[in-house]
């Protein structure tokens, strides 16, 4: 396979909007179908690569001009990740309609996207990453500059800061590629902005934020190709933080830490979502509450914890697509996505559920007590599910970006995979672990039917099969006509919640009091510094002559 | 002449060019050309000077030029900032030269950052400013015209009049009036009422950034100052000319005014995050809490670069096709900047 | 002697042009200034560049003696400022340029240095065209004069410049007039 090969998924977008704008000034709008080509041929490009060889391929050119080199990779991280990335993407380019110039936008921020995942050192992966973000705000804001969006400054922030964490790799080991980076570099402190950036990228705060604040936008055609491209990123960059410690984070506090971060934000999550007005309003909060899941998983430091939080990411990647096509009205597509979304078995949520749990009894200590904590979250989301079918579906929008049908089969899916959980970890998250824990990634065995752990065996398909079929004999005996739909109260109200909001007010529409406003006169400040005053000059000069004397 | 000289220079060119081609007619194009192209000439005659004080006394001779072409300060009023800057210049040389205690050095090297700030005209030796001033008789003409060759020239001839020690104190100078510049210019392009004063001071902000870059006296310092520089050329000033400098644009919000915004802001993919990553690679080696306040800092970018990004109003026809030049230029030199740094040797 | 001598007139030149609003008192104290400094220059200048220095500087007095507000105004009212600003300035100047700083030529020290700093202030607080390039012209003289300081071998072209710069600065008309 030609080392140019690796340039397939990212170059396949580019050329498609490309062709797009060109054809789009010229007054011709190319639809559906050419984003269709430009985002599956980014999935297929991903496939023709990584599954013949299932080994990395790499490409690297020259030097860029800001200490990295073009070194571009596909690997197992990349592969999992660029399916994440891609698979959604491409689905609601597919099937929404957009204007043209939106099509080329979020064809560009696809393939920003997965440049940042196929870039092979960290600086690059920042300028990327920071790419795909600049232009989701601005889709975002072009096609509803009124709805609420991520805020740039945050996204910018991330990005900014994994720039410095790789140029700081860059000074201290001199260098940033992820597979090349001594581990003596990456000490505790360093290690601590890698986090903080991951967490701001993806935004992984116990309280709401965008990835859960998008879904209630008027329309989803921007919000769902933003949360597809941008939310795996954070977690883009924890996995391969495991790369560059040798199988490790520095200090196992950062694995307690976001794993206790990644539990809370499920639960903060989950107590939004079972107090919620609207379907809508739940459905907003799933993808968090996956990803919060997933964090708790991947930060476990075990093999087993990162291959179940790879599938839970995976399963958030397509609830993402499902969520976005699916109406707001009442329905069999409402029901099984929220069935599929809350873990319920058989479903490969429910699946991926287990093995991380399983993972953090194995790891022991306080992370089992995180477990445990994970248990109950993952009840709380099964009580806020069950209300949710009876709530008002919401504000609703517009029905042309919706595809009921394809949510369904989607959410049909995602609940007939769970007893392929294994050969999916085998196929799809195993070689991450293999790549980002070489030491320890032997411990994953058990083929296509077990997942086999350290202290168990989670017969998955034999086990799974037979409910999954029981359960689709139980439906197609009694129907949809079973299941009532009353509106019930929420199990418990989020505490603070409303003092939090009042505070947040309080603190936009803060002004300085009256009688200290001179002090804070930014006019005059202004008019004395831009007025070419003798004195200030003077003044400044002196200050200057005496600041070099000491 | 240095290699960065010349390159600064072809920038101006550039965007003389740019000006000519599709900014608005708010100037007659000859005189434009002809105040342009003097400008240039008077600019490469400070770059070509083989002497110190040729050079500055090339400066006075363009800062009275300027100063003589139509607008609306008055002569002397455009003359207080670069007179001063002459005289600070002139005095640094004379400390610099003179034998004696160790502090004439220091007092040097602050008379030569003083003298740079004053000529480009930034904080705190801001030149008077009125928005609705010809491009050429306008102090943006010092900040982003005359001022990056300037300065490269002051830079570059400070290294041979000081001392070590005094090179250093030379550094922290340029670094403190950068930080200082980086903030105020910021958040006064943000909180700033006047638009075209707005546009102004978001020059002043990326000065900061060269500022700080020409004072980590690493490679990598310098690398970071001339890509910041280049966008400042060839990126903001050429969008400040299309933008009408007035302020009177209807404000709009379609993706052609955010990828602007983005551009001013220095997000990804443009030539200034990677002018930001040099800079913060630099500060690294120097000192790295020096690249968290420079971190800290670049946020501020974001506010003042989405007001003047929507004040662009929606671009037509000639201006829509400059604005996408300079958009793609700035991408290019941001994904790839390595010809540029390498053709100014560095 | 000769270039104390002339280290004072300089002094006195500068300080008329800082103290003087009319065009007489400006072009004498020009005059003045760039004889002074053409003075102090000639160990280092050499006939040729003290010359330069000289004809600049009686360019520019020329032109200034013929436009610009009529008359001397020699210290008008409120002026004080201006005149302690030139005798401050003048003693700390000595006081550096002979005392602080070593080594032979503390005359021209002390007359570039009080010229550069008396003409920088006087361009900084002049609302006058005729005043800011006049002050602009002197400075121009003494940073020709400042490159005595450290000789090189295009030290005569920086001569000859500085005294075209001071011609030129108040030759150019102020402002361009516009065709319409």
């Amino acid at each position: 396979m030609p080392s140019a090969a690796v340039l397939g998924p990212m170059v396949l977008p580019l050329i498609t909007a490309a062709v797009m704008a060109i054809f789009g000034f010229a007054g011709v709008n190319l639809g559906r179908v050419a984003a269709a080509v430009g985002g599956w041929g980014a999935v297929l490009a991903l496939l023709v690569v990584w599954v013949p060889i299932r080994s990395s391929l790499e490409l690297t050119l020259g030097q860029l001009g800001f200490g990295s080199a073009f070194d571009m990779r596909i690997d197992g991280v990349t592969f999992a990740f660029g399916l994440m990335i891609a698979i959604p993407a491409a689905i609601l380019l597919t099937l929404q309609p957009r204007a043209w110039p939106q099509t080329v936008v979020a064809m560009l921020g696809l393939a920003a996207a997965l440049a940042a995942v196929e870039a092979g050192g960290i600086v690059l992966t920042a300028i990327a990453g920071g790419t795909a973000a600049t232009l989701a705000v601005v889709l975002l804001d072009t096609e509803d500059p009124r709805a609420s969006r991520p805020s740039w400054a945050m996204l910018l922030a991330g990005w900014l800061a994994l720039a410095w964490f790789g140029v700081m790799l860059q000074v201290g080991g001199g260098t940033a590629v992820y597979n090349a980076v001594p581990v003596a570099t990456v000490t505790g402190p360093l290690f601590a902005l890698l986090a903080g950036s991951a967490v701001l990228v993806s935004c992984v705060f116990p309280w709401r934020t965008w990835p859960a604040e998008l879904w209630s936008r008027p329309s989803l055609r921007a919000a769902g190709v933003t949360v597809a491209t941008l939310y795996p990123l954070g977690f883009y960059l924890l996995v391969r933080g495991y790369e560059l410690g040798d199988g490790r984070y520095p200090h196992q506090l950062f694995n307690v830490a976001l794993a206790g971060l990644g539990t809370i934000v499920a639960f903060a999550a989950a107590a939004r979502a079972q107090a919620a007005p609207t379907r809508r309003r739940f459905l907003g909060e799933v993808v968090p509450g996956l990803g919060g899941f997933a964090l708790a998983a991947i930060a476990l430091g075990t093999p087993l914890g990162l291959v179940a939080g790879l599938i839970l990411l995976a399963t958030a990647s397509l609830l993402i697509a499902c969520l976005a096509l699916l109406p707001d009205h009442a329905g069999i597509a409402s029901l099984v996505t929220i069935a599929a979304a809350v873990g319920l078995p058989p479903g490969i949520s429910f699946a991926a559920r287990v093995v991380g749990i399983e993972a953090t009894f194995e790891a022991g200590d306080f992370l089992g007590l995180i477990g445990v904590a994970g248990m109950a979250t993952w009840a709380t989301w099964m009580v806020g599910g069950a209300r949710a079918i009876g709530l008002p579906g919401g504000r609703g929008h517009p029905s042309v970006e919706t595809f009921p049908r394809i949510s369904l089969v989607i959410a049909l899916l995602m609940l007939a995979a769970g007893p392929a959980v294994a050969a999916i970890k085998v196929a799809y998250a195993d070689p991450v672990a293999a790549e980002v824990m070489q030491s320890s990634a032997g411990s994953l065995t058990g083929g296509l039917v077990n997942v086999v752990t350290v202290s168990s065996v989670l017969p998955a398909l034999t086990l799974l099969v037979p409910l999954l079929i029981f359960g689709a004999f139980v439906y197609a005996i009694s129907g949809a006509s079973t299941v009532r739909t009353q509106s019930r109260p929420a199990l418990f109200k989020v505490p603070g919640a409303a003092s939090a909001a009042r505070m947040r007010e309080a603190l936009r529409s803060a002004t300085v009091p009256e009688q200290y406003r001179s002090m804070f006169n930014l006019r005059g400040l202004e008019t004395a510094a831009a007025g070419g005053r003798p004195l200030l000059w003077l003044g400044m000069l002196i200050a200057l002559g005496f600041a070099v004397t000491r | 002449m240095l290699p960065e000289s010349i390159e600064l220079l072809a920038f101006a060119a550039a965007s003389l060019v740019f000006a000519l081609a599709f900014a608005p007619a708010l100037a007659p194009r000859r005189a434009l050309a002809v105040q342009g192209g003097a400008g240039l000439a008077g600019t490469a005659a400070v770059a070509a000077a083989p002497a110190f004080d040729l050079a500055v006394l090339g400066l006075m001779l363009l800062a009275v030029l300027q100063a003589a072409v139509g607008g609306k300060r008055t002569f002397a009023a455009c003359l207080k900032a670069p007179g001063v800057a002459v005289a600070l210049l002139a005095l640094a040389a004379l400390f610099a030269r003179a034998e004696g205690p160790d502090l004439l050095q220091r007092f040097a090297a602050v008379g030569l950052a003083a003298g740079l700030a004053a000529a480009v005209g930034l904080l705190p030796y801001l030149h008077t400013f009125d928005p609705e001033e010809p491009i050429a008789a306008s102090p943006v003409a010092w900040l982003a015209y005359i001022g990056p060759v300037v300065a490269a020239v002051i830079v570059a001839d400070a290294h041979g009049l000081l001392t070590a020690d005094a090179g250093a104190a030379f550094g922290a100078v340029l670094i403190g009036f950068g930080l200082v510049n980086m903030a105020w210019g910021s958040v006064g392009a943000w909180l700033t009422e006047n638009t075209g004063a707005a546009w102004r001071y978001s020059f002043a902000a990326d000065w900061g950034l060269a500022l700080s870059g020409f004072g980590i006296t690493l490679a990598d310092g310098r690398r970071a100052a001339l890509l910041v520089l280049f966008t400042v050329v060839l990126g903001r000033l050429p969008l400040y000319l299309v933008s009408g400098r007035s302020g009177k644009a209807p404000v709009t919000d379609r993706p052609i005014n955010l990828l602007v915004a983005a551009a001013l802001a220095g997000s990804a993919p443009f030539a200034g995050f990677a002018a930001r990553v040099l800079l913060l690679r630099g500060a690294t080696q120097l000192f790295w809490p020096l690249a968290l306040v420079l971190a800290l800092g670049m946020l501020l970018w974001l506010p003042g670069s989405l007001r003047l990004g929507r004040s662009l109003g929606i671009p037509r026809r000639r201006q829509a096709v400059g604005v996408a030049l300079v958009l793609a230029a700035n991408v290019a030199a941001g994904l790839y900047p390595l010809p540029l740094l390498a053709a100014a040797g560095l | 002697m000769v270039e104390a001598a002339s280290g004072f007139v300089a002094w006195l030149g500068v300080s008329l042009v800082v103290l003087s609003d009319g065009r007489r008192g400006l072009a004498l104290g020009m005059a003045l200034g760039a004889l002074g400094l053409a003075g102090v220059s000639l160990p280092a200048a050499e006939p040729i560049g003290a010359i330069a220095l000289v004809a600049g500087g009686a360019v520019a007095a020329a032109r200034r003696f013929t436009a610009g507000p009529a008359g001397w105004a020699v210290m008008p009212a409120g002026s004080t400022p201006r005149l302690v600003l030139c005798v401050a300035g003048g003693l700390l100047a000595l006081w550096v340029g002979v005392a602080v700083m070593t080594g032979s030529g503390g005359a021209l020290r002390f007359a570039v240095m009080s010229v550069v700093g008396l003409t920088g202030a006087r361009a900084l607080a002049g609302e006058n065209a005729s005043v800011v390039q006049t002050a602009l012209a002197l400075l121009a003289v003494a940073i020709g004069a400042g490159a005595g300081l450290a000789p090189h071998t295009l030290i005569v072209w920086t001569y000859l410049a500085a005294g075209l710069v001071a011609a030129a600065v108040t030759w150019l008309p102020d402002r361009v007039q516009r065709a319409a």
